[in-house]
């Protein structure tokens, strides 16, 4: 049995380690470090990952899904996991990636979030401002050698403006009116595209909600360490809004269908 | 170190109306080092057929006298001269025979085909090195310089050319393109293929 | 028999702190102008991430900078040298002449010898004298003024175009005639937007759109500019250089 998770779905050479007792999962080092101590210890890989997440700009404001799912390796290890985070009154942050790196961003955030309300300057963090804050956060770390290894759209409404825009481990920024990470990015991103390029400012709650339920659904099909339980946000002028866990129904009847590959004879 | 970039060496072709041409550089290089600043690697395969051969030096020689073995076995044997297109289904199938041990050049091939009215009709074509055919409607390229080439030639070719513009296009194109390549150059010679003539001109290009 | 000596050893994968992002950047400098363009695309490997995440930033009104390579370097740099220049204007009251930008940046990417900006700076503008520059960096500060210069994914399709196109080279005027030392307005909008046309057609990295940026020299009048689709000005201040962006589509695919 290889029990290290990083090494699951991947062939394993027999020829040298039968018994998959490494490479040990890395771990950061914070110890005390003298002046050769280069990249090579800081750097690290992901443990309990998230998956995608997706977000989309519409009518009232924006809309963003990711899943409850955070997988150790290919194992399905929490089932529960909120991966969609507000962030004052007017932002949602949404992460793959990393889950504890995940976690020590939204502790940084909160801790951010009580300076700023400390203040009491009357000015409160817009989307913008949360999305600029993280983009370096992030960029620093990366230049650290020491990233922060998540993928993150930050979707928000303020003053009767929507905001949809993205950042990641190395700090590349963009923003779109379609946004998608991690396996999305392939599969759910045309199909979200198709749908609401050129439509932002038509289309309804309900129907961009039908568009993010299709591409969850479809993303569920073919992403395998992705869960039929997901949340969906909205950020509008009422302010955010995060649902309770949704459960989709799927239809695997046509599996049986398949052939060309399996356990299959015939 | 790749082999394809070990000699050195461009071609380009392009159709204008009714005639195409076809154009290479002339340097023979070692890596970096320029050894010739007169090897050819264009060659005529009949009166309308033009092919080029950049690539491994050492594989112009050889698929040059190949092409000339079968020609030669493919007019004796049909008693009519090859139609272009048939020529480049026989490099194709006379690389890919070579599928996985290739001679490392990608051809060029460039002529006139007739019609059945007695017209003619131009016809270009390209190959990779185990020989997938791309017929384009306005022009190929291949070589070390092939980025470049495709960049001019997109900025510069136009339809319809008649065959002097085509000539001052593909020139133009050729030598702009191989003066930003380290690994072609020193001279060229360009071919434009007509119905009733061959304007064959070398050109001074920079020698540095 | 895989190699056994390397495989005994944990095989170590470090981080990679770059990325490539596509895109193409181009600027030309005429007698009293200069143009600064790119392409709005943002792409990483197949993936087009955004359609438009913009290249090229107004820095002053007589500098345009454009940035290529690894976009988060881009910005940040970019970020920076616009912060180096608010300061400067807090000190001496006015805007940092051209010529000093560009060492500003040569010294700015230099400073990172050691862990580069994976960025290919172009600077264009006006210099004091009037008339329109060109200045072009390596990732690590090597520059020279030009008065052309492409840089980015479809460099090598684009440089050697506007060698035929704005230098003349290999081209021979007529007997008693020579090539003009620097084109009209029109003329170089013209060639840029070729250029971007024929780079979209040609490379996967290209597309979606295009802004060009114009800065004119003190007291020219629009050179036809003002006749141009899509056109819109971005100058500051009053009686100095004018800086004007022209934004166009390119194809998507």
């Amino acid at each position: 049995m290889d029990h290290f998770p990083t090494n699951w779905g991947r062939p394993r050479n027999d020829a040298y380690d039968a018994y998959g007792t490494h490479p040990i999962p890395q771990r950061p080092y914070n110890g005390h470090q003298d002046a050769f101590a280069d990249a090579v210890q800081r750097t690290q890989q992901p443990i309990v990952t998230g998956t995608s997440v997706l977000a989309i700009k519409y009518k009232d404001g924006i809309m963003m899904a990711a899943d409850n799912l955070a997988s150790y390796g290919s194992l399905a290890r929490f089932k529960d996991v909120q991966r969609l985070h507000p962030v004052g009154q007017y932002t949602v942050l949404g992460a793959g990636g990393d889950m504890s790196d995940f976690q020590y961003i939204q502790h940084m955030l909160e801790q951010l979030s009580i300076d700023e309300f400390t203040c009491q300057d009357g000015h409160n963090l817009g989307p913008a401002e949360i999305h600029e804050y993280m983009s370096h956060v992030m960029y620093a770390r990366r230049s650290k050698m020491n990233p922060l290894w998540n993928s993150l759209i930050v979707g928000g409404y303020k003053d009767g403006k929507r905001f949809l825009s993205y950042v990641d481990l190395l700090g590349t920024t963009y923003s779109a009116s379609t946004l998608a990470t991690g396996y999305g990015a392939y599969i759910a991103q045309p199909l979200l595209r198709k749908a609401v390029e050129g439509r932002e400012d038509v289309l309804t709650e309900e129907e961009a909600r039908k568009i993010i339920e299709d591409s969850m659904r479809v993303l569920f099909y073919r992403d395998a360490r992705s869960l039929n339980k997901f949340q969906i946000a909205t950020v509008t002028s009422v302010g955010v809004n995060i649902s309770e866990s949704i459960q989709l129904d799927t239809s695997w009847s046509f599996a049986e269908g398949i052939r060309g590959y399996g356990a299959q004879t015939q | 170190m790749s082999i394809m970039e070990y000699n050195g060496g461009s071609v380009i072709a392009m159709v204008g109306k009714d005639c195409v041409a076809i154009a290479s550089d002339l340097r023979l290089g070692n890596q970096a080092l320029s050894i010739s600043s007169n090897f050819q690697k264009v060659f005529p395969v009949t009166d309308r057929i033009y092919v080029g051969l950049p690539g491994l030096g050492t594989d112009v020689t050889t698929l040059r006298e190949r092409f000339r073995y079968r020609i030669n076995m493919y007019t004796i044997k049909e008693e009519r001269e090859i139609e272009p297109e048939t020529f480049a289904h026989l490099v194709s199938s006379t690389l890919y025979e070579h599928r996985f041990g290739p001679y490392f050049i990608e051809p060029v091939i460039a002529g006139l085909s007739k019609t059945p009215s007695g017209g003619v009709k131009p016809l270009i074509a390209a190959a990779d090195l185990i020989g997938c055919l791309n017929f384009a409607k306005d022009f190929v390229v291949a070589g070390t310089a092939s980025t470049k080439l495709l960049g001019v030639a997109e900025g510069l070719w136009e339809p319809d050319l008649e065959p002097e513009d085509l000539f001052e296009t593909i020139s133009q194109t050729l030598l702009n393109s191989v003066d930003r390549d380290a690994f072609s150059g020193w001279g060229a010679v360009v071919h434009v293929i007509t119905k009733d003539s061959i304007i064959s001109r070398t050109l001074k290009g920079r020698m540095d | 028999m895989p190699d056994m000596t390397s495989l005994a050893h944990p095989q170590q994968r470090s981080f990679n702190p770059y990325s490539e992002n596509g895109g193409t950047i181009l600027a030309i400098a005429g007698a009293d102008f200069s143009v600064i363009a790119g392409d709005t695309r943002q792409s990483e490997g197949y993936s087009i991430q955004t359609r438009y995440a913009p290249k090229v930033f107004r820095l002053t009104d007589r500098a345009v900078l454009a940035v290529n390579g690894f976009a988060a370097d881009g910005n940040m740099f970019v970020k920076k040298v616009k912060q180096r220049l608010e300061w400067y204007r807090h000190a001496h009251s006015k805007d940092m002449p051209l010529r000093a930008i560009a060492r500003l940046i040569q010294t700015m990417l230099y400073a990172r010898r050691f862990f580069p900006y994976y960025v290919y700076n172009i600077l264009g503008g006006i210099e004091e004298d009037g008339t329109g520059a060109v200045y072009s960096f390596d990732p690590v500060g090597s520059y020279e003024r030009e008065a052309c210069r492409a840089a980015g994914a479809a460099q090598s399709l684009v440089q050697p175009f506007l060698d035929n196109q704005i230098y003349f080279k290999n081209q021979t005027p007529a007997l008693g005639t020579s090539h003009p030392a620097h084109l009209p307005l029109p003329t170089v909008l013209s060639i840029v937007i070729d250029s971007f046309t024929s780079a979209t057609e040609r490379h996967i990295e290209v597309g979606d759109g295009l802004e060009m940026y114009v800065v004119l020299a003190k007291g020219r009048n629009l050179q036809g500019l003002e006749g141009v689709r899509g056109m819109q000005e971005l100058t500051v201040t009053d009686d100095g250089e004018r800086v004007f962006v022209v934004r166009r589509d390119l194809k998507k695919d």
